[in-house]
């Protein structure tokens, strides 16, 4: 009797991060680079789960796109437990451990020939980040380009210098709003669901994605839905708990799917009967 | 450098000390990573440049708050150790009792000789950092949370109750066994090491976050226990009240 | 395959023998009832036990299990490398280690289960009586089991009936036990068993177990589970007992240095209150009604739908007996039923 030799699915390939940037006083932007220069092999929407021996692992959306990987990607993470302040408190050179990537991403072929609107709340802006510039380097193969993004105040809005190109370009029409402004601020005021009437959108060809915390999905579906855009053709992309990021341990469950498997990007028409779901 | 940690005491039996020095006795490699600079019990050097204070006992005289005030000032991680710190303990049940009775009844004609006060949590002073539950806490816990501090991490305390650890040792229930056992309310952590012998668990770590304590006084009652009976198995840890303070 | 038989009198030689070359886990008894153990001694099975605390997935899925170690940088998996045989499973279990196959092979395959399965002979066994009024296996179709084993015990007064069910059941068979081919009287008996034993197994369900997930499909809304958050306490013991339960947390633990450790996983509960809070502190499922739909949902909607074919509950009544506050599958969903009728 013999045993054959195995892979543990749970064991993380050893990386290294190549660049830390500070963001926000909660954020941190991450450039990791694999060994042999490999590539990550990621669709835009997908996630990582990232590794910490004696600490820990936390899911981490995948911030950069496909098209600009070159043996590296990019994480934006946000201190909130043991992994992401462990994290914080490494620096340039650092080794970590990566698994993945994981789950379903945005299906960006599928939206070819299509506009595409973006409506991103918070710290969400990360994970869209990866399908933003997917269409970035892939212009041509779309139609209208719109970007919607919301923060609770100036000091939480993300990737400041891409979003000053965004604002330069002629190819993208993008609107930015604050919940909450300060003396300096000089854009809009109020929750993303303000940028709405500000836009007009063919609706039978729109793609919309839209990503951000638990409150925002209800009221931005509402807006898309209100402006007629087709329920399969709206993606959101869900947070829930993920321990093990292969659909094993049960915690991402939503319904009879498995948000790190099925999801976390799920077409609007697929789970708007899934009670846990919005 | 290695952090320097302290162990002082309030109102308790020391157990939760003796506990510790217990640990280094299969975990000797704890003193290659921490320096102990006070520890009253274990040693007569007095070190007062401590990191860490570890706490045992409870407040119970007015007197006692100045001394864990001055620690709190010291120390920049203060840990609750043991029941007594981290919810009152036994001590507390007195605070069931009007004071003056539990003193003339402890001390007799000399009760006027003895300063004393509602017995409190140090939780119920100072801010307190962390806390290793139980009585006595569980060395192994101990040794956890040590290495989670130092590491950077949030104390492993569970949030879930005793339950999931018996259940997780396959023991039979205690009320299928015809005892009583205070499990499904009790934060685990302990291992279940009470009903794991066949004892049934007396709440000593306390409550868990979002205990369903109407359903565990009717499970008792069920059970044959008298309402009495019931209060006094869910107090003898867990007396303690903030509003029994005033607060 | 075939049906075999073994006298009553060579079965315990059969475990010894077995005991030889495998880790032999069967049916033994603790202080007021049975447990899976590894037998250190023959004698000690208990092959007329009735349930047990914990059911025999731990055998599969250890409540605890290791998946690395590490050491400063280097990872080393860990995978266990024993040859199992496990004995004694009633068809309850058979029928929920079934699904697991299914949930563990699923996607992306966990190895670690993989390889246990892979090394483990199931032996199960039949039940002719009921095991005590907690149990439904009647109503969930899982009262016997025609798959899933590699060999299938029947205890026909003397003898055993062995039922073959796979190539490594059959070499089992061959190399540690006296075994003959059944003759026609002993085939005989073993119907008129087979056929008997139904009737001794009461219906408690006041539906069938198929229709459960149309059931649950119109019950997301009850009031009932309000009503029964109100007395659970949200322990996860019914978790823990439950055959068709794999979730799980995973945790490190460290050396005092911090340099080595491992990373390990254990039994999670859904009943639990931080089960499904993310990182930012949002909760998915707030409350004991949440938690408590949400496994009722799982256990008689959810792994039907997302495992066709297989049950998310198969009526072993274990959740029903550990429940201290008496939340049992058969209560809620007889009551959601009598709400539909």
């Amino acid at each position: 009797m013999s045993i054959p030799a195995i892979e543990s699915i749970y064991l993380p390939t050893l990386a290294w991060i190549s660049k830390v940037e500070t963001m926000t006083a909660t954020e941190k932007f991450y450039t990791v680079e694999l060994p042999r220069g490999q590539s990550l092999g990621h669709k835009p929407g997908q996630f990582v789960q990232i590794s910490l021996n004696g600490i820990g692992e936390a899911p981490i959306s995948i911030s950069s796109s496909p098209s600009r990987s070159n043996g590296k990607f990019e994480m934006c993470v946000r201190k909130v437990g043991d992994v992401t302040t462990a994290l914080h408190n490494l620096g340039e050179g650092a080794q970590i451990g990566v698994r993945g990537p994981y789950g379903r991403g945005f299906p960006v072929e599928q939206f070819e020939g299509r506009d595409i609107l973006v409506a991103a709340g918070g710290l969400s802006l990360a994970p869209v980040r990866s399908v933003i510039n997917q269409i970035f380097d892939h212009r041509k193969k779309y139609d209208r380009f719109i970007i919607l993004y919301g923060a609770k105040n100036p000091g939480e809005l993300l990737f400041k210098e891409e979003r000053e190109e965004w604002k330069k370009r002629s190819d993208v029409e993008f609107l930015e709003t604050v919940d909450k402004g300060t003396p300096e601020w000089t854009g809009n005021v109020g929750v993303i669901t303000t940028l709405f009437p500000k836009i007009t959108v063919n609706p039978r060809n729109t793609v919309a994605i839209t990503e951000g915390p638990p409150i925002m999905y209800r009221f931005v579906l509402m807006e898309l839905l209100g402006k007629g855009i087709p329920e399969d053709q709206i993606w959101v992309s869900l947070e829930r708990r993920m321990k093990c990021g292969v659909g094993k341990c049960g915690h991402c469950q939503l319904d009879h799917f498995y948000c790190c498997q099925h999801g976390p990007s799920f077409n609007y028409a697929e789970i708007k009967g899934v009670m846990e779901a919005l | 450098m290695k952090p320097k940690v302290a162990f002082f005491d309030f109102t308790s039996c020391e157990g939760c000390q003796l506990t510790v020095v217990d640990s280094l006795q299969t975990h000797l490699d704890l003193l290659d990573v921490v320096e102990i600079v006070q520890f009253r019990e274990a040693m007569s050097e007095r070190g007062e440049d401590y990191a860490i204070a570890f706490v045992e006992g409870s407040i119970t005289r007015e007197a006692d708050e100045a001394r864990l005030k001055q620690i709190r000032e010291q120390a920049a991680l203060v840990v609750a150790l043991g029941a007594c710190a981290h919810l009152g303990g036994v001590n507390a049940i007195k605070n069931l009792a009007p004071l003056d009775d539990v003193r003339q009844y402890v001390y007799g004609d000399k009760h006027k000789w003895y300063e004393t006060y509602a017995a409190r949590p140090i939780s119920a002073v100072v801010k307190v950092d962390a806390f290793i539950p139980g009585c006595p806490i569980d060395r192994e816990e101990f040794i956890r949370v040590v290495k989670a501090v130092l590491l950077g991490k949030k104390p492993p305390i569970p949030d879930y109750p005793v339950c999931v650890e018996c259940k997780l040792k396959e023991n039979n229930c205690m009320f299928h066994k015809g005892g009583f056992c205070l499990g499904p309310v009790t934060r685990a952590g302990c291992g279940a090491i009470c009903p794991t012998y066949s004892d049934g668990c007396e709440g000593c770590r306390g409550a868990i976050p979002n205990p369903n304590q109407d359903a565990m006084k009717d499970v008792l009652k069920e059970h044959g226990l008298t309402v009495d009976e019931v209060m006094a198995r869910m107090t003898m840890f867990n007396a303690f009240d903030a509003s029994q303070l005033g607060k | 395959m075939s049906l075999k038989i073994i006298n009553k009198s060579d079965l315990m030689p059969f475990v010894a023998n077995m005991m030889g070359e495998y880790e032999v886990i069967g049916p033994v008894a603790n202080d007021i009832g049975f447990k899976f153990a590894t037998l250190t001694d023959a004698s000690q099975v208990r092959l007329n036990y009735n349930t047990t605390v914990i059911p025999p997935r731990k055998t599969l899925l250890p409540t605890q299990e290791t998946l690395f170690s590490f050491q400063k940088d280097m990872l080393a998996p860990t995978f266990d490398m024993k040859w199992r045989v496990l004995l004694g499973v009633h068809t309850c279990d058979l029928h929920a280690m079934c699904m697991l196959d299914e949930a563990f092979a699923r996607g992306q395959p966990d190895t670690h289960y993989m390889k246990r399965r892979a090394t483990t002979t199931i032996v199960s066994m039949e039940c002719l009586d009921t095991c005590d009024e907690n149990s439904f296996c009647k109503s969930m179709n899982t009262l016997t089991a025609t798959s899933g084993f590699d060999l299938h015990l029947i205890q026909l007064g003397d003898f055993y009936a062995v039922d073959v069910g796979t190539t490594a059941g059959e070499a089992l068979l061959a190399n540690h036990a006296k075994s003959h081919e059944a003759t026609r009287a002993e085939i005989a008996l073993l119907d008129k068993t087979m056929s008997q034993k139904w009737s001794k197994f009461p219906v408690r369900l006041h539906l069938d177990g198929k229709d459960l997930p149309a059931l649950m499909g119109v019950s997301y809304k009850s009031p009932l589970w309000e009503e029964v958050g109100k007395r659970c306490f949200g322990c996860g013991s019914c978790n823990i007992v439950c055959p068709t339960c794999y979730c799980f947390d995973v945790r490190d633990e460290v050396s005092m240095d911090g340099k080595s450790g491992e990373r390990y996983r254990i039994w999670d509960s859904c009943q639990l209150d931080e089960f499904a809070r993310i990182g930012s502190g949002e909760n998915f499922r707030k409350t004991h009604a949440h938690r408590l739909r949400h496994r009722f949902m799982r256990k008689g909607k959810y792994i039907a739908e997302a495992f066709p074919g297989h049950q998310g509950c198969v009526g072993c009544g274990r959740c029903a007996r550990a429940c201290l506050v008496d939340i049992t599958p058969v209560g809620v969903w007889n009551s959601l039923r009598q709400d539909h009728a």
